[in-house]
């Protein structure tokens, strides 16, 4: 034993002590750099010497530098806040979609409420053309408002489709950028030291990488991890990194989905298949929320203008002569779309056909038969070769029902026409009966003589009758009505049986009699009029539907028109019994998306509330296992300054006692 | 437990900035006066002020649907209400053409002052609103509701009435045929006339003495003259009846199957007086017409002059009578529309309160949360304050 080995314990214990002073200098100037974990010196007693007097230590040495790390909290954080950044994105985008449903004065139901109102003032006054001003004016302005909201709509679905691209490209850069770190840290794994600063870089990396898509990580022996999407896709494996693509989508071009390409083909991966991240709540969004959102506009829309549209073709209008009114209200027509992948022959899909205009068309065609029965979603036709030919698969995408069609077949309010050359098997196609309605929605009619205020038939009960009845309302209820038929109803008895004759005034029809019975509160229906009757009918009372004479002055559609704002007119569902669940008005019917997209907007803001606090928790027991504290690393200074200060005197003791022992020596 | 001092920051950041967006919020609220600005503010209650929204402009626009029917059916009661006072004139001028002691030129000078009065109610008949409505124009017209023709004042327009919405149901317009065409003739039940050519003895308008008796049947008194003695016989429908030779009296009661009949006077061998149902054609202006052309026809005898007389006044009584039924149903209608009025103003005050109630802000709860949140913000500034203060570097000199 030798007075070298106080020296050599002394610069050992002095140098151990600056490299903890050095590592905690490191945690203090790394105490605000995202991602970095606390780090620390390990120090290792060196081994001792076997003396006769037994071991001896021979001071400390410094191991290696290890930082603060839990696997398992790291992860934890980055799946969670993978989730909480889904959410955060769906619902910046849900307020902002909520925009589009306004409440109150500025809102569609609002807007269309006016609309019909404005007929009071026309039936009030029908020969009064700024009456009838004011009631285009407010037809126009709920078109304004319709193409407006959808125009919101569809800056959003272009706003969605941009992030998603950008999305792809920070995936791309994060995924090459893991790669890359993966051969460093490979690199280095011989040199039996954990490179700290890499590795905190590469979690970081995967961190920031799960904010935009959730994924999955698994380490492989070299040190290196590897990154999977979906649980199956491998985003990176070792030193490779596979790049994603935004792809358009199948039926829709508008819309993004996020895909990989392998072997020159880019396929899009299965809606659903990315869990979490900022991507994962812009697709859900774009996929749900928004064809949700336009399903329910569309339907209001389609509502509205059909059956706006249809009464005014029951009405006559002010114009020399009188004739049926022309549609009040454009709105776009139901959409096919056609899947990318459809069998193609020669360059074209196979269903397909050149038109009469010379353009070509899908042979898949939609028509809207019944306006008040039209459903707020997308539906999906698929050729499934299971079926037999000429049989389709139709499903609902809202909830998901299915149904078989065939060619013709009337499916909630439309008619769907299947044209030879006929799909071949396994063909897709993608129907909107609404969503379109609300694109390009126009205000059709500009002339206000052009609102068809009269009715075509008026009914005149006969001063001499003895009975109370009083004509209630009289209204043309279909298109079949012949205005040239003047109705006679007699009374035959105190009990409401009656006979009829309708006599064509022109001659060109014969007459025809008939007999049937009054119920008080159900109307009397010929020709394609509903007539109602207030009080009792005696026997021999008669009354007369005939032609109107003076259009100009009559406001019985008008007031139809007007009466349309309490009809069930959205929404009308039959079930599979045949059985008929009525709609509901188009206040009720907006009040209902209001409150639909309403409690949407709620749960998905409060899904972001609570998906960032578990992702806050997580986070902070990151920083509490691996980030620094000050007032720690203060301590830890004042304990490294007084060990290497002990580390000082023991060199000064041993210099003494060498000095001591020159000394002897002299 | 270690607490990450970046994290510390950011944590207490993160809340702070938390509470001020809450007070912001909150705020927003107290300064629109609105709980509810946006769906998702809470679902319910914006679908519930959305209904009530609908129902408060339903409300208006009834209510605009009741100012148009009050102000035709004012104009059309003060209308009918002139009409009437001027067939009171008429009427009372009919009397006096009935006085004995007048001769022609005297009745021709009030058959002039009866035309002017017809003319005066053409114009009332024709009147409209001043904005284009007839007010008797019934389910519609372009030109003017009446029109003189050269046999009498026809109507041009069709019947019934145009009506508001079938919330409210209020007429637009009266019904011109029914008020001023259509009175029943004769007593309402039958019509008695004298044959052209009675000379010397008049009918009254007769009674209704048993209405189980009633046939509806047309019939004839006819009498004979034969040896001074006068009988009559009762004709149904041109055929004989059971009473072929019945003693006349003058003015005593004939009854004929349930009506009471009385003929006065001394009528000529085969003079007949007719009894037909009554029928609901009487117009205003056919009886002034018919009264004006008797008064102004000369050379009648007293006893046609009494039957004419007494005919006119019976036919005043019945046009008279239906223009008053008119104008009471348009008195009954402004009525009605008054409390429709209420009705709507009542039902708009209780929408519009289930509005307020639905998304307004209660301020008293507001203030209260707010003074709340402001203490929970002010606490929060100081104790961050206070923490981040402490340091361990702060007692460590050199």
């Amino acid at each position: 034993m030798s007075i070298s080995s106080l020296l050599s314990i002394g610069s050992r214990a002095m140098t151990a002590s600056y490299a903890q002073l050095t590592v905690t200098g490191n945690n203090i100037a790394n105490a605000n750099t995202v991602g970095y974990s606390r780090q620390n010196a390990e120090l290792q007693t060196a081994f001792s010497q076997q003396t006769g007097s037994g071991f001896f230590g021979k001071g400390v040495n410094v191991a290696t530098v290890t930082r603060a790390h839990d696997d398992f909290l790291t992860r934890e954080a980055s799946m969670t806040s993978s989730i909480a950044a889904g959410d955060a994105a769906r619902s910046t985008q849900l307020r902002q979609m909520e925009n589009v449903f306004q409440t109150g004065e500025a809102g569609l139901g609002y807007s269309a409420q006016r609309l019909f109102n404005a007929f009071v003032d026309v039936a009030n006054k029908p020969q009064d053309s700024s009456a009838r001003q004011t009631a285009l004016a407010r037809v126009g302005d709920l078109a304004d408002r319709f193409s407006t909201a959808s125009g919101q709509l569809d800056s959003l679905q272009t706003g969605v489709a941009e992030q998603l691209r950008t999305s792809v490209g920070s995936i791309n850069s994060l995924t090459t950028q893991i790669a890359s770190l993966n051969r460093q840290i490979a690199n280095v794994q011989g040199t039996g030291h954990a490179p700290n600063d890499l590795l905190d870089q590469r979690d970081t990396a995967i961190s920031n990488l799960s904010q935009l898509a959730q994924v999955t990580t698994v380490p492989a022996a070299d040190g290196s991890v590897g990154v999977f999407l979906g649980g199956s896709q491998q985003l990176v494996l070792g030193g490779n990194a596979t790049a994603l693509a935004a792809v358009p989508d199948a039926f829709d071009p508008g819309k993004t989905q996020i895909g990989i390409t392998t072997g020159g083909v880019t396929r899009a991966f299965p809606d659903g298949f990315i869990a979490g991240g900022s991507v994962s709540g812009l697709l859900r969004f774009q996929n749900h929320d928004l064809a949700d959102a336009r399903g329910l506009l569309g339907q209001l829309a389609s509502a509205i203008a059909g059956q706006l549209n249809s009464q005014q073709a029951l009405g006559l209008d002010l114009g020399t002569p009188a004739a049926a009114g022309a549609p009040l209200l454009s709105i776009g027509v139901p959409l096919v779309l056609p899947s990318s992948a459809n069998a193609m022959s020669g360059g074209v899909p196979v269903a397909s056909y050149v038109n009469g205009s010379g353009v070509r068309v899908s042979s898949v065609s939609l028509t809207t038969v019944d306006s008040k029965s039209l459903q707020p979603s997308d539906y999906e036709l698929t050729a499934d070769p299971s079926l037999p030919a000429g049989r389709y698969k139709l499903t609902r995408l809202s909830d998901g029902t299915t149904s078989t069609v065939a060619n013709g077949s009337v499916v909630d309010g439309f008619r769907i026409d299947v044209a030879a050359p006929t799909p071949a098997a396994g063909d897709r196609f993608l129907l909107e009966p609404v969503s379109n309605s609300t694109r390009n929605m126009a205000r059709a009619l500009d002339d206000p003589k052009g609102i068809a205020a009269a009715s075509p038939v008026a009914a005149t009960t006969n001063v001499a009758n003895t009975g109370t009845a009083t004509v209630a309302s009289l209204a043309a209820v279909s298109p079949s009505i012949n205005p040239n038929l003047t109705a006679t109803i007699t009374f035959t008895d105190n009990l409401g049986n009656y006979s009829y004759s309708l006599v064509d005034t022109t001659g060109a029809l014969p007459t025809v009699n008939g007999t049937g019975s009054f119920v008080a509160g159900q109307p009397i229906a010929l020709n394609g009029f509903a007539l109602q009757l207030n009080g009792v009918p005696k026997t021999s009372d008669s009354l007369v539907v005939a032609k109107t004479a003076f259009p100009a002055s009559d406001n019985g559609n008008a007031n139809a028109l007007l009466g349309l704002r309490d009809a069930a007119i959205v929404g009308q569902q039959t079930l599979g019994g045949g059985a008929i669940v009525p709609g509901m008005n188009v206040t009720d019917a907006y009040a209902s998306a209001l409150g639909t997209i309403g409690v949407r907007v709620q749960s998905g803001k409060a899904a972001a509330d609570q998906s960032a606090s578990i992702a806050t928790d997580a986070k902070t027991a990151v920083a509490e296992k691996s980030g620094v504290n000050l007032d720690e690393e203060a301590a830890r200074l004042i304990q490294y300054q007084q060990s290497y200060q002990a580390a000082a005197k023991m060199l000064q003791i041993a210099q003494s006692l060498f000095d001591s022992v020159l000394q002897i020596g002299r | 437990m270690r607490i990450s001092t970046a994290n510390a920051y950011d944590t207490g950041i993160d809340s702070l900035s938390r509470r001020q967006a809450d007070l912001s919020d909150l705020q927003a609220q107290m300064t629109s006066g609105k709980r509810v600005a946006k769906a998702s503010d809470d679902p319910a209650a914006a679908a519930r002020a959305e209904r009530a929204l609908a129902s408060i402009s339903r409300t208006e626009t009834s209510q605009r649907a009741v100012d148009a029917s009050k102000v035709v059916m004012t104009q059309t009661e003060s209308s009918l209400g002139t009409a009437g006072d001027l067939m009171q004139s008429a009427r009372e001028l009919m009397v006096a053409a009935g006085n004995a002691t007048y001769g022609d030129s005297e009745r021709a000078s009030i058959a002039a002052q009866l035309k002017s009065i017809r003319d005066q109610l053409f114009v009332v008949a024709n009147s409209s609103d001043g904005a284009g409505t007839y007010l008797f124009g019934g389910q519609g017209s372009t030109q003017k509701p009446f029109v003189d023709a050269p046999g009498g004042v026809q109507y041009a327009a069709t019947g019934g009435q145009t009506r508001t919405e079938a919330g409210t149901n209020l007429p637009l317009t009266s019904d011109g045929q029914a008020s001023w065409l259509s009175a029943r003739t004769g007593n309402g039940v039958f019509v008695t006339s004298a044959a052209p050519g009675v000379a010397t003895a008049t009918i009254d308008s007769g009674i209704v003495s048993d209405p189980s008796a009633l046939t509806g049947a047309d019939y004839a008194l006819k009498f004979t003259v034969s040896g001074g003695v006068t009988t009559y016989a009762v004709l149904k429908n041109g055929l004989p009846t059971a009473v072929t030779a019945a003693p006349y009296v003058s003015g005593q009661s004939i009854v004929v199957d349930g009506m009471t009949v009385a003929v006065s006077g001394a009528p000529a061998n085969g003079d007949q007086f007719q009894l037909a149902p009554s029928t609901p054609t009487l117009s205003v202006f056919d009886t002034l017409d018919k009264a004006i052309t008797g008064l102004q026809t000369s050379g009648r005898t007293t006893s046609q002059i009494a039957q004419a007389t007494g005919d006119n006044l019976r036919d005043v009584d019945s046009v008279m009578g239906t223009l008053q039924t008119a104008r009471a149903a348009a008195g009954a209608v402004l009525n009605r529309i008054d409390s429709e009025s209420s009705r709507l103003d009542t039902q708009k005050l209780a929408s519009t309160t289930e509005r307020s109630n639905a998304e307004d802000v209660d301020m008293v709860h507001a203030i209260s949360d707010f003074q709340n949140k402001q203490s929970g913000y002010d606490a929060a500034l100081k104790s961050y304050a206070l923490v981040q203060r402490l340091s361990l570097f702060q007692y460590v000199n050199g």
